[in-house]
C-alpha cells in the first residue's frame, strides 16, 4: 500500500536496528558490563589479588620492562598506594612517580607501578610487592590463585624480549585487535539505539511539557477572576515547568560531566540520602542515562518547532469534529510532526554514535575504550585508534545512507502521491 | 453524559430553535471584536452572514464551537447551553457536547493529510462516538458518493483538487451528524471553476433541511438558498432579513456601502439585475472619490453626503429613488 510507505521505511529502519540489537545484545552486555569481583575467602582488610601484568598466566611473552599493574580487590583494606615496594630479583626498583592506583571499574583498583629505564626486556623475573595501608602498616595479601595469604605478593614471569607497539601504523596490531575492538562497536551501537529511543521518549513529554502552556497568569486572572481557576492553572503549569528546567539544565551542562555525575554521584546521593551506598550503578546504563537525557532536551526543542510547524487549522480542525487534546495530538499533530522531524531527528542520531565515546570514561568498552586499552596492551595506541576511527566513520556513513534513503523514500511518496492526483 | 440528552427549545410559536446566542462579546486582549449579538436559528434555517473583512464574521462563527473562547454571553446550540467565560470540568463537557453537534467546514480546508479521504471522514465517529470502523466506513462511503467523490475514496488530500478536498471536508463534518453546519468562507480560497461543485454540495444540504450558517459572499448562493441573510459590521449584527430584503432594499448606511462594494465586483449580472450597475456599465472605481474632499479628511457619514457624487444611476431598480450615498472608499 502505498500510503503507508513513509510509515513503512521508518519502521524498517526500526526493525534493522532493533535486529542488529537482540542479535548481538548478550555478547554485547557481557563485555559492556563490569562485572565485580566476587567475594572471596579472605579475612576482611586483606586485599586480594586479581591479576597482574606482566601475566604469567597469560599467552603473552614479551613485556614493555618499565612498568607493572596490579589489579586489586581492596577487600575493604585501606591501602595507601604510594608506600607500595616493588623489587624485581630481590632489588627494589625506584619508580619514576610514586605508586597511583587507577579504578578501571569501581571497587576494582588497578595498582601501577613504573619506573624509567626499561632494563628488563629479557629473561627470567621475579616480582615482590609489598603494599601498606595509610597507618604505614604492611599489610597482608590474598592470593586468588593458591588461595593463600602472605606478607607479600610474588610472581614470576619469563619474558622473551621487549615489547614493543612497532611501527607507527602496524596492521599487525590492526589485525590482532580488530575483533576485540568490533566487539565495541556493537556496544557503542547499542548504545545510540537504546539512547535515542529513550530520548524520543523524553523528547516527547518534554515538547508536550514545553508546549502546555497557553496562557499568562495574568491574562487568566483578568479572564476569570477565580481563585479556584488559579490554583488549577499553577497545578497545569507544573509540566511546563518541569519540561522548562529539564532542558535547560541539561543543555547547560556538559555531556561528560552528566555522564560522571551520574555514574559516581548515584552511590554519593544514596549515602547522603542514608542509604547504603554499596550499590554501583552498571556503567552501560548509567551512560545510557545520560546520553537519553542529555539527548532528550536536545530532541525537546526539536520535538516543540516540528509540533509547532503544523497549521494551526489542524488542531482546530480535529476539535471542530470533537476530538480531545490528547486524540488531537495522538492522531492528528504528532503523525505529521514526525514527519517534519525526522531530517533533524536523523542528525542527531548521527552525533549519538560519535557522542556515546564519552562514556568511555566511566569504563563502557565500547568502541573507544576498547582501542584504548587495545592501545595499552599492545603499546601501539596509533593504530588501535586508527580502527576504532575507521569503525565510528562506517557507522556513521552506515546510518548517514540510510537517513537519505529514508528522506528520499518520503520525497519519492509525495511525488508519486501528485502524480497519482493529476489523472 | 448526562447533559447530551438536550431538551430542545422552541420559540413561542412552537418552532424548534438550534441556534440561540445571547449577549455574545469576544475580546481578543483589548480589541473589542464581537460587541454583543443575538442570534436565533430555527430548524432547517440557512443563515448567511455578509459583512467587510474585519467585522467579526468569522470570529462570531468561530465562537460558536469555542475554536474561539468567547469573554461574555450565552450559547446554545442542539439543547446543550453554556455560559461562556466560565470554566471547569462541566464547561468542558458541555463544550464538547457542543462541537459534536456542530459541523464545521474552513476556508483552507484543513483535511489531515496523512489519512487518505476515508480516514479523514471515519476520524470523528470512530474516536470520538466510538462507532465500530466498518460501519463507520459504510456511513463515509455513503457521504463521499453524496459528495460526489466515490471515485477518490482513497485519496489523499495531496491528490485532490481544492474542490475535491473541501467536498471531504463537508462530508467528514456531516459524519459526525451535526444539528448544524458552520461554514467559514468555503469557497474563498477556490479557483473559480471549482466554487460551483463545492456551492452545489451545500445546497443539496440546504435542501435536505440541513440547518446551516455560512459566511460567504457567494451572493448567487444566498440568493437561492438562504432563508435569512445577516450584514456585520465592526462587531454588531446591522441588520438582517430574507435576501430579497436585505440586498434590495438594505436599511443601514452600512449595508447599503457594502453591497455597493460587493455586488458589482462579485456578481455584475446579479447587480445588474437589482439596478445596482446597468448592464455594461464600467465597475466603479473605488479609488476615485477621496480626491474630492479636502486632502486628509476622513470620508464618514456625516461628511459623505456633501462631498458625494452618485456615480451608480438607481433609476429603475428595486432600490427605487432614493440614490445611495457613494462608496466609502476607507473600507
Amino acid at each position: 500500500m502505498h500510503r503507508r510507505a513513509g510509515f513503512a521505511s521508518i519502521g524498517l529502519f526500526a526493525a534493522l536496528l532493533a535486529l542488529v540489537l537482540t542479535a548481538l545484545s548478550p555478547v554485547a552486555l557481557a563485555t559492556g558490563e563490569a562485572s565485580p569481583a566476587p567475594a572471596a575467602a579472605a579475612p576482611a582488610g586483606v586485599p586480594i589479588v586479581l591479576g597482574v601484568i606482566p601475566d604469567p598466566s597469560g599467552t603473552r611473552t614479551k613485556w614493555s620492562g618499565d612498568q607493572i599493574n596490579i589489579n586489586l580487590n581492596l577487600n575493604g583494606a585501606d591501602l595507601d598506594p604510594a608506600a607500595s615496594i616493588l623489587t624485581v630479583d630481590g632489588k627494589q626498583i625506584v619508580l619514576s612517580s610514586p605508586a597511583s592506583m587507577i579504578e578501571l571499574s569501581p571497587g576494582n583498583p588497578t595498582l601501577l607501578m613504573k619506573w624509567d629505564t626499561p632494563t628488563f626486556a629479557k629473561g627470567d623475573f621475579k616480582f615482590d610487592v609489598t603494599l601498606f595501608d595509610t597507618a604505614g602498616q604492611q599489610l597482608q595479601v590474598y592470593d586468588e590463585r593458591n588461595g593463600k595469604t602472605a606478607a607479600t605478593y610474588s610472581w614470576e614471569f619469563k619474558s622473551e624480549g621487549e615489547a614493543t607497539g612497532g611501527s607507527l601504523i602496524n596492521f599487525e596490531v590492526m589485525k590482532k585487535w580488530f575483533w576485540y575492538i568490533a566487539a565495541g562497536a556493537i556496544v557503542t551501537v547499542e548504545l545510540t539505539v537504546i539512547s535515542i529511543a529513550f530520548a524520543c521518549l523524553f523528547a516527547l513529554f518534554g515538547s508536550l511539557g514545553r508546549l502546555s502552556k497557553k496562557m499568562s497568569f495574568k491574562q487568566a486572572w483578568d479572564r476569570y477572576q477565580s481563585r479556584e481557576y488559579m490554583f488549577r492553572m499553577v497545578l497545569g503549569r507544573i509540566p511546563y515547568w518541569l519540561a522548562t528546567f529539564y532542558t535547560s539544565l541539561f543543555r547547560g551542562t556538559p555531556l561528560l560531566l552528566q555522564i560522571i555525575v551520574i555514574y559516581q554521584g548515584v552511590p554519593e546521593i544514596l549515602k547522603a540520602l542514608g542509604l547504603p551506598d554499596t550499590y554501583n550503578p552498571p556503567a552501560f546504563w548509567s551512560g545510557v542515562a545520560a546520553l537519553s537525557l542529555n539527548y532528550g532536551a536536545y530532541l525537546t526543542e526539536v520535538f516543540r518547532a516540528g509540533i509547532q510547524a503544523v497549521p494551526k487549522g489542524q488542531n482546530e480542525a480535529a476539535w471542530a469534529i470533537g476530538l480531545s487534546g490528547w486524540q488531537t495530538q495522538r492522531r492528528v499533530v504528532l503523525p505529521q510532526a514526525l514527519k517534519i522531524v525526522i531530517p533533524a531527528l536523523g542528525n542527531d542520531f548521527i552525533a549519538l554514535i560519535k557522542d556515546t565515546s564519552l562514556v568511555s570514561v566511566i569504563t563502557v568498552e565500547e568502541l573507544l575504550r576498547r582501542a584504548q586499552l587495545a592501545g595499552a596492551s599492545s603499546l601501539n595506541n596509533f593504530s588501535t585508534l586508527l580502527v576504532a576511527a575507521a569503525f565510528y566513520w562506517a557507522l556513521t556513513i552506515f546510518f548517514s545512507f540510510w537517513q537519505a534513503k529514508l528522506e528520499t523514500r518520503m520525497a519519492r511518496d509525495k511525488a508519486r502521491e501528485k502524480e497519482k492526483g493529476k489523472k | 453524559m448526562a447533559k447530551s440528552t438536550s431538551t430542545p427549545i422552541y420559540d413561542d410559536q412552537g418552532r424548534e430553535l438550534i441556534v440561540k446566542v445571547e449577549g455574545l462579546q469576544k475580546y481578543f486582549g483589548k480589541n473589542h471584536v464581537l460587541k454583543g449579538i443575538d442570534l436565533e436559528v430555527f430548524k432547517g434555517e440557512v443563515v448567511v452572514l455578509i459583512g467587510p473583512s474585519g467585522s467579526g464574521k468569522s470570529t462570531f462563527l468561530r465562537c460558536l464551537n469555542f475554536l474561539e473562547d468567547p469573554t461574555t454571553g450565552e450559547i446554545g446550540i442542539g439543547g446543550v447551553h453554556v455560559t461562556c467565560g466560565s470554566h471547569g470540568g462541566q464547561f468542558k463537557k458541555d463544550v464538547h457536547q457542543i462541537r459534536m453537534k456542530c459541523g464545521m467546514v474552513f476556508q483552507e480546508f484543513n483535511l489531515f493529510p496523512h489519512m487518505d479521504a476515508i480516514e479523514n471522514v471515519i476520524e470523528g465517529p470512530v474516536l470520538v462516538k466510538g462507532e465500530k470502523k466498518a460501519a463507520a466506513i459504510t456511513k463515509a462511503q455513503a457521504l463521499l458518493t453524496k459528495v460526489g467523490l466515490a471515485e477518490r475514496m482513497d485519496f489523499f488530500p495531496s491528490q485532490l483538487s481544492g474542490g475535491q478536498k473541501q467536498r471531504v471536508a463537508i462530508a467528514r463534518a456531516m459524519a459526525m451528524d451535526p444539528v448544524l453546519m458552520l461554514f467559514d468562507e468555503p469557497t474563498s480560497a477556490l479557483d473559480p471553476e471549482l466554487i460551483g461543485e463545492v456551492l452545489k454540495v451545500m445546497k443539496d444540504l440546504a435542501a435536505q433541511g440541513m440547518t446551516m450558517i455560512v459566511v460567504s459572499h457567494e451572493m448567487g448562493f444566498s440568493r437561492d438558498v438562504a432563508d435569512r441573510v445577516v450584514y456585520m459590521d465592526d462587531g454588531y449584527f446591522i441588520e438582517q432579513g430574507p435576501p430579497s430584503e436585505v440586498f434590495f432594499h438594505p436599511q443601514d448606511d452600512r449595508t447599503k456601502r457594502f453591497l455597493r462594494h460587493i455586488l458589482p465586483e462579485k456578481e455584475p449580472q446579479q447587480a445588474a439585475a437589482l439596478g445596482i450597475l446597468e448592464v455594461g456599465q464600467e465597475l466603479p472605481d473605488p479609488d476615485a472619490a477621496p480626491l474630492q474632499g479636502p486632502i486628509g479628511a476622513a470620508l464618514n457619514e456625516d461628511n459623505m453626503a456633501d462631498t458625494a457624487i452618485p456615480r451608480i444611476p438607481l433609476s429603475g431598480g428595486p432600490m427605487g429613488e432614493t440614490p445611495l450615498p457613494p462608496g466609502d472608499e476607507n473600507l
